[in-house]
């Protein structure tokens, strides 16, 4: 770049003119350009499949192979073959194979900066299939501050905490010999039926200080005395005219209006008082529950769980219905992101999540493409027997409300190698309008079970030897909403079970017995945040009526140690403000009804001389209306005349 | 790498000389709307056209480009706020929605807020910074290369053996 456009510097050498354009960068742009077609044609697939092997890896959590990817640019097609993504679990096995996924992209949208597959094909999938050697797993992540632990994040983490409490090994640990309440010692802090007597005292204190204040404020015996004196002055008999009878009502008036005024708040301060005295009173009656909740926070303190269907339901299957939701979860989760509902979009205008990303404007029309849109994808797995897998998946778009159309999977056959047939799955994911909704629904007829723990605790382990299962599970996931239940059978079953006492040995044998069969029925709804749980099942129902025999009186005596020593512990300041409770009523009720008789004899008197007034008054207009008649009876006899 | 060392150092040949000096204003302006548009956009793909077709001064696009790169990332929420304002206005939806649709135009990313803001911001300061780099340019030839090649120091070095060497090697080979 010596020469130049501008002036030649002084003393250089002339050089030649050269225009704007740089013909001599044609001949480096065509071999630029030729190492571009030439590392797409030699290096993009290997890099390609490279970069989708690590995304894949990431998200599977471990190992994942892909045997061949091809790309053609003028077809805009891509063909991968022989996927395996390894199982976490058993790096020994993939979670899925797939022989070949193939799929050609529209050109016609690609130089819209959309991807458009009108048919992809997923062909020979397979699922627990043995790997020729172990699949490298991830470390698991370091657990996140999930800042959105959102209500709901939190709901699920405590139902997490409560279901993965061993309550049968607990149970087991029991009737081994151990008295877990035995040991107990219980200090006032920890209990909060101390605090909340703390709170009663304090309450009593603001109340006794009220209404002291209160008493202060209200009318004095005085008051009622100077109203008195006024009454004893007002002329009731002697009053010889009207005008005398009027002026002693006025008065009286005037002194009625006096003790309306001193008598309201006497009237109003016991009611009130009714009312304070009623609420704390009602709040001693609350201890009670709160007593309860510290005796059940202790006994699960002392892992002495209660022994009832329920309890253990939860204890048994808790964890597995709560993984599938999780799992329902997460899946809706990553659907809402990638395929957001309408309305969606505009709301992350408003706050960009990353601002260096910016936010991407949609000006789709109808028959316009989205961003990406899968038309169709047909699933297919045939074994030679003729056995296998089909299904197929519509419409995974971007934007459903461009397209029109919800997101529907549907897959249904068997994997016979593995043991499992009747699969019948669908899969709607409806986000078009602004009310997101997903709906799944997987049927799987039987599939064996081997090695199946259901507890694990060093007292006692339980599980399934063997058994064949059949599951039925639905998950209908509108907006906030959430209505998921599961159905499985597990037959045939062959417990296992092992403990080191020969007391648990019987105790789990003889509440087995007999049970063949296993079922669970399991039933999650309401809001995310607000979740209702149902899990039950016979196995539960068994092991509580077989361990009942074995625990219950231990169970009991452990209960009624643990409520004797809250009760112990809160016993003395309980009694001391029920007694000031007492105290502190009769006090003020009785300096309050002393007020009100004042107020009530004068009242009396008051209604009395009222009355006396008004007779007086009728006996005084009665002797004018006489005379009045006797005058103009006389006038008239004179006018006859 | 080669290509780019080479430019850079006929960079700083050329601002060290008197020559050149709408080659390099031109680079820095395209820098600039190299910086400011993503990596792997249409636009970008432009503008490197333009600087091989066209007698732009790569070294210096370049160089700004990196410069002007980090000054939209700082800027970036402006440009998000330019960017939405302009892709919001009610009287451009019909020209956008037919630009969305049509082909090649949305692998500009001009969809995106800050692209779109960034665009805009460059597309108007591009002029600007053409004129302003022209300026420094002479500027800097008369202040800072004058007062360098008249210091004794030059003078001495100048006047060596190796640098003689160098001056007709340069003269001979470029």
């Amino acid at each position: 770049m010596k020469s130049s456009t501008d002036k030649p510097a002084a003393g250089s050498p002339p050089v030649k003119k050269q225009g704007p354009i740089r013909f001599e960068a044609i001949i480096p742009l065509l071999i630029v350009t030729g190492l571009i077609v030439l590392y797409f044609l030699l290096f993009f697939d290997m890099h390609l499949r490279r970069g989708i092997e690590y995304s894949a890896e990431l998200a599977n959590g471990a190992e994942v192979n892909i045997g061949q990817l091809k790309t053609s640019l003028l077809d805009a097609s891509v063909k991968i073959s022989d996927v395996q993504m390894t199982n976490p679990d058993q790096p020994q096995r993939n979670r899925l194979q797939i022989g070949e996924i193939r799929f050609r992209m529209l050109w016609d949208a690609l130089l819209r900066g959309k991807v458009m597959i009108d048919e992809a094909a997923v062909v020979d999938v397979q699922i627990d299939t043995p790997r020729k050697r172990a699949g490298r797993v991830l470390p698991p992540e370091p657990a996140k501050e999930d800042d959105g632990l959102s209500t709901t994040g939190k709901t699920l983490a405590q139902m997490k905490e409560a279901f993965s409490g061993n309550v049968v090994g607990d149970l087991a640990a029991i009737a081994a010999g151990a008295n877990p309440a035995e040991q107990l010692q219980v200090t006032g802090e920890e209990l909060k039926s101390t605090a909340y007597l703390d709170g009663l005292k304090k309450s009593q204190d603001e109340a006794e200080q009220q209404w002291r204040a209160q008493m202060e404020a209200l009318p004095k015996g005085e008051d009622f005395t100077a109203l008195r004196t006024r009454l004893s002055k007002v002329n009731l008999k002697d009053t010889k005219d009207i005008a005398q009878v009027q002026a002693s009502l006025k008065e009286l008036e005037s002194i009625r209006t006096d003790f309306d005024a001193k008598s309201k708040p006497i009237g109003e301060a016991g009611k009130k008082l009714t009312g304070n005295m009623g609420e704390l009173r009602s709040s001693f009656s609350r201890l009670d529950k709160v007593v309860h909740e510290d005796v059940l926070a202790l006994q699960a303190r002392m892992h002495l769980p209660s022994l009832d269907a329920g309890n253990l339901s939860r204890g048994l299957f808790g964890m597995d219905v709560l993984g599938q939701l999780q799992q329902a979860r997460g899946y809706m989760n990553l659907a809402r992101q990638y395929m957001p509902a309408k309305g969606a979009q505009n709301k992350a205008t408003a706050k960009p999540v990353k601002i260096h990303k910016g936010h991407d404007y949609a000006f789709g029309r109808p028959k316009g493409y989205p961003a990406f849109w899968l038309r169709k994808a047909l699933v297919t797995s045939r074994l030679p027997d003729g056995s296998g897998l089909s299904g197929e998946i519509l419409d995974v778009a971007t934007d459903q409300a461009l397209v029109g159309r919800p997101m529907l999977a549907t897959i249904k056959g068997d994997f016979p190698q593995q043991g499992i047939s009747g699969i019948k799955a669908e899969l709607v994911v409806d986000h078009r309008t602004s009310d997101p909704a997903e709906r799944l629904m997987l049927e799987v007829g039987r599939y064996a079970l081997a090695g199946r723990q259901l507890v694990n605790s060093p007292s006692v382990t339980l599980g399934f030897a063997k058994a064949a299962a059949a599951t039925n599970f639905s998950a209908e996931l509108r907006g906030e909403q959430v209505d998921m239940r599961l159905a499985s059978r597990f037959s045939e079953v062959d417990f296992e079970s092992a403990a080191p006492s020969t007391v648990v040995r019987e105790m789990m044998a003889a509440s087995t017995a007999g049970l063949d069969a296993v079922t669970l029925d399991a039933r999650v709804s309401g809001s995310w945040s607000d979740l209702d749980w149902r899990i039950s099942t016979n196995l539960a129902d068994a092991l509580t009526r077989g361990m009942s025999r074995y625990l219950q009186g231990k169970m009991d005596e452990a209960r009624k140690r643990i409520e004797g020593l809250v009760n112990q512990r809160i016993g003395d300041q309980k009694n001391r403000l029920l007694a000031r409770q007492g105290e502190l009523e009769s006090r003020f009720k009785s300096a309050l009804a002393e007020r009100q008789a004042q107020v009530d004899n004068l009242r009396a008197d008051l209604d009395k001389a009222r009355s006396q007034l008004e007779q007086r008054k009728n006996a005084v207009v009665d002797t004018q209306k006489q005379k009045l008649r006797q005058g103009s009876d006389k006038l008239l006899d004179k006018f006859r005349r | 790498m080669t290509l780019v060392l080479k430019q850079l150092f006929a960079l700083l040949r050329l601002l060290n000389s008197d020559t050149g000096t709408n080659q390099i204003a031109s680079g820095v302006a395209c820098g600039l709307i190299l910086g400011f548009a993503p990596m792997l956009s249409l636009q970008a793909l432009l503008v490197f056209v333009c600087m091989f077709l066209f007698r732009i001064q790569i070294g210096a696009a370049l160089t700004s480009a990196f410069f002007f790169a980090l000054v939209a990332w700082v800027f970036d929420p402006v440009s998000h706020a330019v960017g939405s304002a302009i892709l919001e206005a009610e009287a451009l939806q019909p020209l956008f929605t037919t630009l969305y649709n049509m082909p090649l135009v949305p692998l500009t990313g001009f969809y995106n807020s800050v692209t779109m803001g960034a665009g805009i911001v460059s597309i108007l300061l591009a002029p600007l910074v053409f004129v302003g780099s022209r300026r420094l340019i002479v500027t800097y030839r008369v202040t800072v290369v004058a007062q360098f090649k008249n210091s004794a120091w030059w003078k001495a070095w100048s006047g060596t053996t190796l640098f003689k060497w160098y001056s007709t090697y340069e003269k001979l080979h470029g």
